[in-house]
């Protein structure tokens, strides 16, 4: 009997848990928009303005391709978001954590990416073109400091298993969450995220001023909503990451959904308050601050092993 | 009976293919023949002698010395990707190569190497194993000549590598038949596991050094990319896909028959230094160097060939970390390097067939001509990033968990570091050729034909399914690794069973298509979709024509560039080299000098010889 309730249970998790997702990033997006509104004195829009925005994409009548592989990238840009989002443990569902572990995300969270990039390239707009030569360099920035916090998370706790990383963090209280643990990782990653959620000052994807939205240029109606929705869900997805690696995770969806706001708030105050990187000054900046306090770190923790 | 017709049928078929060539330059018809029937028939036989592992074949005995030819689990591996390949190769040259002249003899040559290739995987003696590898060496010299003229001066650069590698071989055989009167692997091992400290070291540089050379080990990896990229394209698919790897086979046979694993922590300098550690460090410098060398390369060819050097490096680590999960790695990517790089080289062969250039700056937009091509190449730089469902991903799966609990952080940062710089270059090479603007001459540019076409669904298959089911594989490395006296892998048909890790590339690739599904879903929920020409585009209310050339290519990582600029035009290795060459020239100078064309300085030193020879001879006698 209890299987089958678990069954049950698994199946309306699988179901609702991108909605909930979507639903949770909706909210964090409209923040984000109010918040930045705020700190400039404007009044800003409705908290969720993203979700009329998806829904007005989703349904305008002129719809753009340039293709069958521009088609094909919109789903591997949500598809892929949702497939990334099914292995991050959160509070009530663990089910597929348990079969692929922190390398399994690592690999997954560029399979948006290169659908993204595949499609921008087809639509044959040099402007695209120069947003995704800038993403994938910037991919190379954030995510080498990035995967080193989490090869010392890793070392340290002997797994690589994110579900082993959120129970031994969850054993303690708050002593034993890795940013306590840790601090030199937990900042390195968090000035990692800054890049990896495209927010200033290592905003050079997007830039409307220099490159006319980049990826986005030639992308209109549904093709736009998708990207929309995929943006939304990653915010859920990104910050989850980081609260599952550094902030002990959470044990209920209302602790989960606090620490997302509270660690979101601090990506959008420095965001507030930067002007845009040249791509390769980003890059830098990835590679001489986060990267040696990254290093440092693990020598500690190598050190502390040894 | 099988194990020695897999020597006797390439040899057969050199024969054959280069009398063929020697009779007529016009008889490339029957030269395709004959190549794709006795190609055929090696895959089968090699099919066939998995039954006659453990088996050995010894020749007649010379004093001293008796031919012997075994069929390990190793070799067995690596014959059987061998067979694939050539085959593959073959059958892709059937519609790629049109004129006979050209490449008079392409076949005869692809015979001799395989003859070498496989002989030296079945070889069970060291005088054998070296006379093989001689054999190997002057054919990959010959075959790497089928190409342009500048085929046959980069060959000449490997050819130097080869010989250096041969001679250091050949000290090496020499010495241990010294120390232990015999050629024989197992009798040279248990000498060899009596040496001390200073003997081991000589015998393992002797040993290992070729073996790195061979692999494209940095920093003795500058001979490889002119070398492969200036060939006729197929067979850079050949030699990028296995030909490196037998360096990769005569790491694995050394390091762990005839010196046994215990040997690389056993030679330790200090505390933590250790013939390891330095293995490991080579192999990462030879991952993430060569990879970020690709990223400013202008030739599709050029650009696999750096990435055919970067992926040995990850096939190197596995294999030093000589731990279960690790050499499983190593060894599986060796198999998934092959599936995929061939598959990439050969989607490149397919536009080069069809517009006549590997030029990235010029090639642009040809997803709607070709796209057999552009799935081959789009499954197969998956499968090179190591991005799931595609094969690459599992084995570097393997060596990264291997590096993070073996304790190595920085070596497996160093792998996830040549991952993205792996990302980086595939995307410019697919993009660059497939996707941006289709310049106005490639708009009669048509698909290829079947013969081309089938080797590429095969390897896209292989790479899919070899990703979705790794336990079909991972069978014969876990019985590699029993026959090498490890601990086999705990392998699922879909991953790795639980007690060793989170993986089930079932699962991965189930949630995968649920999730396109979805995706797919709420695209199509939206409006209908119109189609429009590459003219119709945003250009800042300016329009696009068709003079207008409209497009990214050139320079395409130009932060990176800005970033490298003097790191990567005036490399250290190639500073080295140039030292090296400048001391050469300089000596030769000198020497130079002696030879003056005057006869009294012949007379003076004729004299001072005759002088010096009665002050020696006056002393000994």
């Amino acid at each position: 009997m209890n299987s089958v309730n678990t069954g049950i249970q698994l199946v309306v998790w699988i179901i609702a848990y991108p909605f909930i997702a979507f639903t949770v990033g909706v909210f964090m997006g409209g923040y984000g928009r109010k918040f930045t509104a705020r700190l400039q004195r404007r009044v800003g829009p409705s908290w969720v303005q993203p979700f009329f925005d998806v829904i007005k994409l989703m349904r305008k009548r002129t719809n753009i391709s340039h293709g069958y592989m521009h088609d094909v990238a919109m789903m591997m840009l949500v598809g892929g978001t949702i497939m990334t989002l099914y292995f991050i443990p959160v509070p009530g569902f663990t089910y597929f954590a348990q079969y692929g572990d922190f390398l399994v995300i690592a690999y997954l969270i560029l399979v948006p990416s290169l659908g993204m990039a595949l499609g921008v390239g087809e639509t044959a707009n040099p402007n695209g073109s120069i947003g995704i030569a800038r993403a994938l360099q910037m991919l190379a920035g954030y995510e080498v400091p990035f995967v080193l916090t989490f090869i010392g998370m890793a070392m340290l706790n002997g797994t690589t298993s994110m579900l082993d990383l959120v129970r031994i963090q969850q054993s303690g209280g708050m002593a034993t969450w890795g940013i306590v643990t840790n601090p030199l990782l937990g900042i390195a990653a968090v000035m990692a995220l800054q890049g990896m959620m495209n927010e200033k000052p290592f905003e050079v994807i997007v830039a409307p001023h220099e490159i006319a939205t980049g990826p986005m240029t030639e992308m209109g109606g549904k093709y736009l909503g998708m990207m929309f929705i995929q943006h939304l869900i990653n915010l859920f997805v990104e910050t989850t990451i980081y609260i599952n690696l550094f902030l002990g995770g959470a044990q209920n969806w209302v602790e989960l959904i606090v620490k997302q706001f509270i660690l979101f708030t601090l990506i959008l105050s420095v965001n507030g308050v930067f002007g845009r990187f040249r791509t390769d000054d980003a890059v830098r900046f990835m590679w001489k601050v986060p990267l040696p306090l990254a290093a440092l770190g693990v020598v500690g923790i190598m050190l502390g092993i040894g | 009976m099988n194990t020695s017709l897999l020597l006797i049928i390439p040899l057969a078929g050199f024969a054959v293919s280069a009398l063929l060539a020697t009779v007529s330059r016009r008889t490339m018809g029957i030269g395709k023949a004959v190549a794709i029937a006795g190609f055929t028939v090696v895959a089968i036989v090699a099919m066939a002698a998995r039954q006659e592992i453990n088996f050995t074949v010894t020749g007649s005995a010379i004093p001293g010395w008796t031919i012997q030819f075994g069929l390990t689990n190793l070799s067995w591996y690596f014959v059987l990707m061998i067979a694939a390949i050539t085959w593959l190769t073959t059958f892709f040259s059937l519609g790629a190569l049109r004129d006979g002249k050209t490449y008079p003899m392409f076949y005869a040559w692809l015979f001799a190497k395989t003859f070498g290739m496989i002989g030296v995987l079945l070889a069970r003696d060291l005088l054998t194993f070296f006379i093989l590898w001689e054999i190997m060496s002057w054919a990959t010299y010959f075959l790497m000549q089928q190409g342009t003229d500048t085929a046959r001066r980069a060959s000449t650069s490997y050819l130097v590598y080869a010989i250096a590698a041969s001679m250091i071989l050949f000290a090496g055989v020499i010495f241990l038949y010294r120390a232990s009167g015999s050629y024989d692997f197992t009798r040279v091992a248990a000498t060899v596991a009596g040496f001390e400290t200073g003997t081991l070291i000589t015998t393992v540089v002797l040993l290992l050094v070729p073996m790195l050379i061979e692999s494209a080990v940095y920093p003795a990896h500058w001979w490889l990319p002119p070398a492969y990229a200036n060939t006729e394209t197929g067979i850079t698919a050949y030699l990028a896909g296995i030909s490196t790897r037998i360096g990769v086979y005569g790491v694995v046979i050394f390091l762990f028959t005839v010196f046994g694993p215990g040997t690389m922590a056993k030679l330790s300098v200090g505390y933590h230094l250790n013939l390891q550690v330095i293995i490991m460090a080579l192999a990462a410098f030879t991952m993430v160097v060569p990879t970020f060398t690709a990223l400013f390369q202008h030739d599709a060819k050029q650009l696999m060939t750096w990435h055919s050097i970067g992926q040995g490096g990850y096939m190197l680590m596995g294999i030093a970390t000589a731990s279960s999960l690790g050499v499983a790695g190593g060894l599986f990517h060796v198999f998934n390097h092959m599936a995929y790089v061939s598959l990439i080289v050969f989607s490149i062969a397919a536009v080069e067939y069809r517009t006549g250039t590997t030029n990235l700056n010029s090639l642009g937009g040809l997803i709607k001509k070709q796209p057999v091509a552009f799935l081959g190449l789009l499954f197969g730089i998956i499968g090179l990033a190591g991005i799931p469902p595609m094969n690459g991903f599992v084995s570097k799966w393997l060596v990264y968990r291997s590096l993070i609990l073996g304790g190595y952080p920085f070596l497996a940062l160093a792998a996830f570091i040549a991952t993205l710089g792996t990302i980086l270059s595939v995307y410019k090479l697919i993009h660059n050729m497939f996707l941006g603007q289709l310049p106005e001459r490639y708009n009669e540019v048509k698909e290829v034909g079947f013969l081309m076409q089938l080797p590429i669904w095969i390897l896209m298959a292989t790479v899919l399914v070899t990703g979705i089911f790794p336990g079909l594989i991972l069978g014969w490395v876990a019985q590699i690794q029993i026959s090498l006296g490890l601990e086999p892998i705990a392998y699922t048909l879909t991953g790795v069973s639980p007690t060793v890790g989170q993986l089930n590339m079932g699962v991965i690739t189930s949630v995968f298509a649920a999730t396109f599904v979805l995706a797919a879903l709420i695209f199509f929920a939206g409006g209908r979709r119109r189609h429009v020409s590459q003219y119709n585009n945003y250009a800042a209310g300016h329009f696009v024509t068709k003079e207008v050339k409209y497009n990214f290519n050139y320079n395409f990582y130009s932060a990176f560039d800005h970033i490298f600029e003097h790191r990567f035009h005036n490399p250290p290795v190639k500073r080295g080299e140039g030292a090296l060459v400048a001391l050469l020239e300089r000596a030769s100078e000198f020497a130079r000098r002696i030879y003056t064309g005057r006869l009294n300085t012949y007379l003076a030193y004729s004299l001072a010889a005759v002088v010096l020879a009665v002050v020696i001879l006056k002393e000994v006698l």
